[in-house]
């Protein structure tokens, strides 16, 4: 029904018949919704879910940058340590921030009873299984060699066994879908701003989490004053392409999302998306690390960019939830061909 | 077999018998005393431990009673102008629906499931086994039609099982039961898809033309979903019903979200490996 034509009845309605609350004549409803009730329902995750996006994104970025270094026959042993045990708590971390936040904790490992490559939450798990083993081979074979479990007894000659050069090259893609896979798994429900998205919406997560990674690496190497200069240099050249990658798919996603992005600009998750992820941690750290290389700068900006990657993971989560409850986003979301399409191409 | 409800909204009248109906046999918890003091509705919306609920529609731009009101008239249905210069039109005043699972034949939550939880039974209805669920969650923003929720207190989702228990002791669901004004009918999809087109051209006869069947592949199942075991006969549009129009299957787009990142994914490791050239 039209504009006027609801106006018209409205009006009509005074001094007629009145048996009950007009739901239309109350200006903050819109037409067309049963009492603003949301039509689909949010998810329930709380904190736990948005920083194992973040600690997983990480671990991704970490794999991808070491076992690149690898694979060019960089030889830098402090980038390779401080590579191969972050992964591992990356992976000691994301399990239990999962379980801890399932309805049901004691049953975690239900989801292993199957493999369903539709769904992309059993994907996640088993990636995570996946790359946490693999991490875990990497990371002893590591300690091993940094004589973190005694010198010469049989535990260190079976270590020394592990091949951990090619489990390194097995598990990048693992890790990898690790990474993207946290953003294809939100775009693959009915919230309108997650689902619009999901071109961009695994590769600005793998993206950002590769931002994060090569800060965290940066961040450490350089506040403990070791790895090598060229190990250093390629980071700090690696950061500022990747924020630029990661700046250019934020914008993609926001007009992709188009109308359906207004939650990130909304009075709750605006400070978090605009102030925290697109100044604090995009706009500031690319000006930061501008120019010459220079130890301060970096380390600030290492600092800014990670807790940016937070920032936008909270952002992205609370989004979806205001998204959700939403029903004018819905409704315009699903009537047309604004939805996706089972014909769409990618 | 595939069993489903048809849901005839044009003759529910709102009493709610098939919400208590499930609440007893189901034996779900109640909801807490809650007021919302938009309408008589305070059940508000299908969760974890609503399965059946009852929408109560008050339509005023249809609702059009002028001069004397023929109240014998009205409950005869009469839509023609009335004497005395009344008019009215009966149906259109408010509307009632008993909103239910969809029981999509392709479904968004069973795809979203990472434990195999929710699986098609025998009857080729849509179940979540309690036993298994994790409550991870992941089902309840996949549904389209927001009917899972995971219940606080227990961490499992649940949603309408369609009385399967009722089903193999041979027995229909007990909404379908109490219902007394065979608003809610259960029996076998194809059978209802029969009943639901016959009454749809009934309704057009009659001169309500804006009757129709949603839930099937044309109407409320695009999208990949391919229509819905549970149909209903709606007289307005489905967002008035709190139903979207085109509701689609969210897994539809995770092949090109793989793929996406995959291109991504290679593009970043070229960055990486230039970042080490001198």
């Amino acid at each position: 029904m039209s504009e006027t034509t609801r106006q018209d009845s409205v009006q009509q309605g005074n001094g007629k018949v009145q048996t009950s609350h007009h739901p239309e004549t109350d200006p903050n409803r819109k037409d067309k919704h049963y009492y603003g009730i949301p039509p689909i329902k949010h998810a329930h995750w709380t904190w736990q879910v948005p920083v194992y996006f973040w600690i997983g994104g990480i671990g991704a970025g970490v794999q991808m940058f070491s076992t690149v270094a690898q694979i060019l026959g960089h030889g830098d042993k402090d980038l390779q340590r401080v590579s191969r045990y972050t992964v591992l708590v990356t992976m000691v971390l994301s399990p239990i921030l999962l379980i801890w936040d399932l309805g049901r904790p004691e049953r975690f490992l239900n989801m292993m009873r199957v493999i369903k490559l539709r769904s992309p939450m059993s994907t996640q798990s088993w990636s995570l299984v996946a790359f946490g083993n693999l991490a875990g081979l990497i990371a002893a074979r590591q300690a091993a060699e940094d004589g973190l479990l005694g010198t010469d007894n049989v535990l260190v000659r079976l270590t020394k066994l592990i091949p951990d050069r090619l489990l390194s090259l097995l598990a990048l893609p693992v890790g990898l879908n690790v990474g993207s896979n946290t953003g294809n798994l939100i775009s693959a429900t009915s919230v309108p701003i997650w689902a619009r998205n999901w071109v961009f919406m695994g590769p600005v997560f793998l993206t950002s989490g590769l931002s994060t990674a090569l800060s965290w690496l940066s961040l450490y190497l350089r506040l403990t004053r070791s790895g090598r200069p060229e190990t250093l240099h390629a980071l700090h050249r690696a950061e500022k392409a990747t924020i630029l990658i990661e700046a250019g798919l934020i914008a993609a996603s926001l007009f992709r999302m188009s109308r359906w992005a207004k939650p990130l600009f909304s009075k709750t998750v605006a400070p978090l998306f605009v102030g925290g992820t697109l100044i604090g941690g995009i706009a500031a750290p690319f000006a930061l690390l501008r120019g010459e290389e220079d130890r301060r700068k970096s380390i600030l900006a290492s600092v800014l960019v990670l807790i940016g990657g937070l920032a936008f993971r909270f952002a992205m989560i609370r989004a979806g939830r205001i998204s959700a409850d939403d029903p004018e986003a819905y409704f315009t979301f699903t009537s047309g061909e604004n939805a996706p399409q089972p014909e769409d191409k990618v | 077999m595939a069993t489903g409800f048809l849901t005839d909204t044009t003759v529910c009248i709102g009493c709610k018998a098939c919400e208590v109906a499930c609440k007893q046999w189901n034996q779900l918890p109640a909801d807490g005393y809650e007021f919302t003091g938009d309408s008589y509705d305070n059940t508000k919306q299908l969760s974890g431990t609503t399965w059946r609920h009852v929408a109560f529609i008050e339509n005023p731009k249809k609702r059009r009673l002028t001069g004397d009101v023929d109240l014998v008239a009205l409950a005869e249905d009469v839509t023609e102008p009335l004497p005395g210069g009344a008019e009215l039109d009966a149906l259109g005043r408010w509307a009632f629906m008993s909103d239910v699972c969809k029981h999509c034949v392709a479904a968004p939550c069973q795809q979203a499931c990472p434990t195999g939880s929710i699986i098609r039974n025998e009857f080729d209805n849509v179940y979540i086994q309690p036993d298994i669920c994790n409550g991870c969650g992941y089902c309840v923003p996949a549904c389209p039609y927001g009917v899972i929720t995971q219940v606080p207190n227990d961490g499992r989702a649940f949603k309408c099982t369609l009385c399967y228990d009722r089903q193999i002791d041979g027995l229909e669901p007990a909404c379908a039961k109490a219902c007394p004004t065979n608003s809610i009918q259960f029996g076998d999809v194809e059978d209802l898809k029969v009943i639901a087109e016959q009454r749809v051209q009934e309704l057009q006869d009659k001169g309500y033309t804006q009757a129709y069947v949603w839930g099937t592949p044309e109407v409320g199942g695009t999208g990949g979903i391919d229509g819905n075991h549970s149909k209903f006969i709606l007289m307005d549009e489905p967002e008035v019903y709190n139903l979207p129009r085109h509701p689609f299957l969210p897994q539809e787009k995770f092949r090109g979200g793989v793929i996406a990142s995959a291109v991504a994914a290679t593009v970043l490791g070229a960055v990486v490996a230039l970042a080490f050239r001198d």
